[in-house]
C-alpha cells in the first residue's frame, strides 16, 4: 500500500523557502503543509473534506520533491488507521480532516489512544452538525477532545494566527511522539481560508529540537534476547486487565498535564470582567479587550491554547485572586468552553454569563457589545 | 487611513465578477506595502454564483478578528449585492459602486447549491457580466455615507475587456487607500496571474492598463 518514497532530487525552487527565515503571506492551510515539512513528516493520509482540502493539495505538491509521501485512502477511518501503521513503522504521519471526517476519525483516534500509537491530526472545523455549512465553527471542541469511547486522552492545542498554525504544528508532532497520545491542532474555516503574513522557518534553526520517530512495532534487535518483545494490545480479556492498563494510561496523562498546558491570560485583581475564549474567537476577545481597556473598563482575557488537557489551575487562580470577577464565556458553539470552563470552576461562585453563536463567526463589536449589556444571569455552580 | 491607521474593506459582487481576486490582490499588496494584512473570503457553495464577498483589513498594528460589523470602504459591484451588504456601512463609509448602466449577470440564489447545468463556471461567467444594460446602482444618500460612483464595467467592456473589470475597481480602491505602494500593487497582481501572463502575455498588459485606468477614476485626495 502506498508509493515507493524515492530520494528525489530536491528542486532550488522548493529548497530555497525554508533555507532561512521566510515572512511569507498565505493561507492557514498552506501555513499546516508547510509546518509538516518543517516538523519532518514523513507521510500524510488522508481524504478530501472542505475546508482543510487545501492542505492536502499543498502537501501533495510539496511531498515528493522532499521525498515524504502522501496517500489519499477511501475515507477518513482508513486514513486514520493508516497512520497508526505508518507510527508503528517509524515514520511520522498525519492527517487534515473537518466536521462528518473528524466523526469518522475518531475510531483510529481510540485506537491510538489505547495502544499509545502517536499521530498528529490537523482539525479545521466546520459547521455542524452533520454536513452544515463547509465554512467555520467551535463546534468540533467537544469532539476533538473527548471524542471516541474512552477517556480523551489527547493534546488539542486551538490556534489563533498563522504563526501559530505553523508552530504549534511543528510542536504537536513533538508532543505526539514524546508521550504518545494522539496530537490535534485545532482551527477553523476562517484559519483554514484567510490570508495574513507568517513566518516560516526551520525549527533546528530556532534551536528546537526535533524528536525522531523511531519503530514502534519492530525496534532494532532480537526480541527477548536484545529487548523486550513488543505487545501491543487493544483487546481485553477481563474488566480488571482494562482498568489496570487504564490506571496506568491516566497517571501517565497527568504527569503530562503540567508539562503540556499553555494559556494566556491578562487578568489582574483589579479585573472586573474577564473574557474567556479560544481559538480565533480570542482573537476577536483579545481585541474586544484592548478596546474596552482604552473606554476605561476593567476588562481581563484568559485563553486556554491547550484545550485538552484544559489548563484549569491557571483559570482557577486568576479567578480566585477576586471573588467578584464575573466571566464571559465566548464561542461560536452552544455551550462547549462553556461546559469546560464551569467544570474547572466548580466550587467558585463567581457571576458567569456567555456569548453562544454556534456556527458563525464572532466579531470584537458584537463581544464590545455583550459586555456593554451583560447582566448578572447565572453564577458558576 | 483614517485617524485609527485601519482600513475594514469590504468587497461584494456576484460570484465570477472578480470580488475574491480583488480582496486577495489588496491584501497581498499592502503585506508587500509593508503593513499588517488580513483577507478572508467568504465561501461555500457560492462559488458558482450569488454574492460574494470579500473582507480585507490593512493596519499598521496587529489584527484581530478575521472579521468585522463595519466597514470603513466597501465597495459594490452588483444591486444584489448593493443590498446585500448594506448593514455594513456607518457614517462616514466611504461607497464605492460601479455606476455603469450595464448588468451584473446574477445567479439566482435558489439554484445554488445544485451544481446544475445551468451554472456557469467562473471563467466563462466573467465574459458574460455586463452583456445586458439596466439602470445603473443608486448609492445611498449623501448624508450617510461618501458615496463614489466609477464606470468600472464599461470601461472594462468599451475599452479593454470584461475580464479586467475586477483590476479597474482594484485600482480606484488603491488610490481610495493611497498609501499602497503601487509597484508592489504590480508585483500582486503578477504574482497572482504569472501562470495566465506566460500563456497570454497580452494579458499583462491589459491589467496593468485596466489598474491606471481604475486610479484616474478617483480624485486624488487633498491633503
Amino acid at each position: 500500500m502506498g508509493r515507493k518514497i524515492a530520494n528525489i532530487q530536491l528542486s532550488e525552487e522548493y529548497e530555497g523557502v525554508l533555507r532561512k527565515e521566510q515572512r511569507s503571506f498565505m493561507t492557514g492551510n498552506e501555513v499546516v503543509a508547510w509546518a509538516a515539512l518543517a516538523a519532518k513528516a514523513d507521510f500524510m493520509y488522508g481524504y478530501p473534506i472542505t475546508p482543510q482540502n487545501e492542505i492536502m493539495h499543498y502537501w501533495a505538491r510539496l511531498a515528493p520533491h522532499f521525498g515524504r509521501g502522501f496517500l489519499q485512502t477511501e475515507d477518513e477511518m482508513s486514513a486514520g488507521f493508516a497512520m497508526l501503521g505508518g507510527a508503528l513503522v517509524g515514520k511520522k504521519t498525519f492527517s487534515a480532516t473537518a466536521g462528518p471526517g473528524n466523526v469518522l476519525m475518531q475510531e483510529p483516534i481510540s485506537m491510538a489512544e489505547m495502544m499509545r500509537i502517536p499521530g498528529v491530526w490537523i482539525i479545521q472545523q466546520r459547521g455542524g452538525p452533520s454536513t452544515a455549512t463547509v465554512i467555520y465553527s467551535q463546534q468540533e471542541l467537544r469532539l476533538t477532545t473527548t471524542g471516541g469511547n474512552g477517556e480523551g486522552l489527547r493534546i488539542v492545542y486551538s490556534t489563533a494566527s498563522h504563526q501559530e498554525l505553523f508552530e504549534y504544528t511543528i510542536k504537536a508532532f513533538n508532543t505526539a511522539w514524546q508521550y504518545r497520545f494522539p496530537t490535534f491542532v485545532l482551527g477553523d474555516g476562517y484559519q483554514a481560508k484567510m490570508r495574513e503574513a507568517v513566518t516560516l522557518f526551520r525549527p533546528e534553526a530556532r534551536g528546537w529540537r526535533l524528536i525522531p520517530a523511531e519503530p514502534i512495532l519492530r525496534p532494532p534487535g532480537v526480541p527477548a534476547r536484545d529487548r523486550d518483545p513488543v505487545h501491543l494490545r487493544n483487546t481485553f480479556n477481563i474488566e480488571e486487565e482494562l482498568y489496570d492498563r487504564l490506571v496506568d494510561q491516566l497517571a501517565a496523562y497527568d504527569r503530562m498535564t503540567a508539562e503540556v498546558i499553555e494559556w494566556e491570560a491578562e487578568v489582574s485583581p483589579e479585573t472586573e470582567l474577564l473574557l474567556v475564549a479560544h481559538g480565533i474567537v480570542a482573537r476577536a476577545a483579545k481585541q474586544a479587550q484592548e478596546n474596552l481597556n482604552r473606554q476605561g473598563k476593567k476588562v481581563g482575557y484568559f485563553r486556554p491554547i491547550t484545550v485538552r488537557p484544559f489548563p484549569g489551575s491557571a483559570l482557577r487562580q486568576a479567578v480566585a485572586a477576586n471573588p467578584n470577577l464575573r466571566l464571559l464565556v465566548v464561542e461560536s458553539a452552544h455551550g462547549q468552553l462553556l461546559a469546560l470552563v464551569k467544570a474547572e470552576l466548580y466550587g467558585f461562585t463567581n457571576p458567569l454569563d456567555s456569548l453562544l453563536r454556534p456556527g458563525v463567526g464572532i466579531t470584537a463589536e458584537e463581544i464590545e457589545e455583550a459586555v456593554t449589556q451583560h447582566g448578572q444571569k447565572e453564577a458558576v455552580s | 487611513m483614517p485617524e485609527n491607521k485601519r482600513w475594514k474593506i469590504i468587497i461584494a459582487g456576484e460570484g465570477g465578477q472578480g470580488v475574491q481576486s480583488i480582496g486577495e490582490l489588496l491584501a497581498e499588496a499592502a503585506f508587500r506595502s509593508g503593513k499588517q494584512a488580513l483577507y478572508i473570503p467568504n465561501f461555500g457553495v457560492e462559488q458558482r454564483g450569488g454574492v460574494s464577498v470579500a473582507y480585507v483589513q490593512i493596519a499598521d498594528g496587529a489584527i484581530g478578528a478575521p472579521k468585522f460589523q463595519k466597514a470603513d470602504l466597501l465597495a459594490v459591484l452588483s444591486k444584489r449585492a448593493a443590498e446585500r451588504t448594506k448593514g455594513y456601512l456607518r457614517p462616514g463609509s466611504i461607497y464605492l459602486y460601479d455606476q455603469s448602466a450595464l448588468q451584473a449577470l446574477a445567479i439566482d440564489d435558489r439554484s445554488i447549491g445544485i451544481q446544475g447545468y445551468e451554472t456557469v463556471a467562473p471563467e466563462g461567467f466573467a465574459q458574460m457580466v455586463g452583456a445586458e444594460t439596466e439602470s445603473p446602482l443608486e448609492p445611498p444618500a449623501k448624508d450617510q455615507v461618501r458615496a463614489l460612483g466609477i464606470p468600472a464595467a464599461q470601461v472594462a467592456k468599451g475599452e479593454l475587456t470584461t475580464r479586467v473589470f475586477n483590476i479597474i475597481v482594484l485600482g480606484a480602491i488603491v488610490r481610495l487607500i493611497q498609501d499602497l505602494s503601487l509597484p508592489q500593487v504590480e508585483a500582486a497582481i503578477e504574482q497572482k496571474f504569472r501562470e495566465k501572463f506566460r500563456s497570454n502575455p497580452e494579458l499583462r498588459a491589459l491589467n496593468l492598463q485596466a489598474l491606471t485606468k481604475g486610479l484616474a477614476m478617483v480624485p486624488v485626495p487633498t491633503a
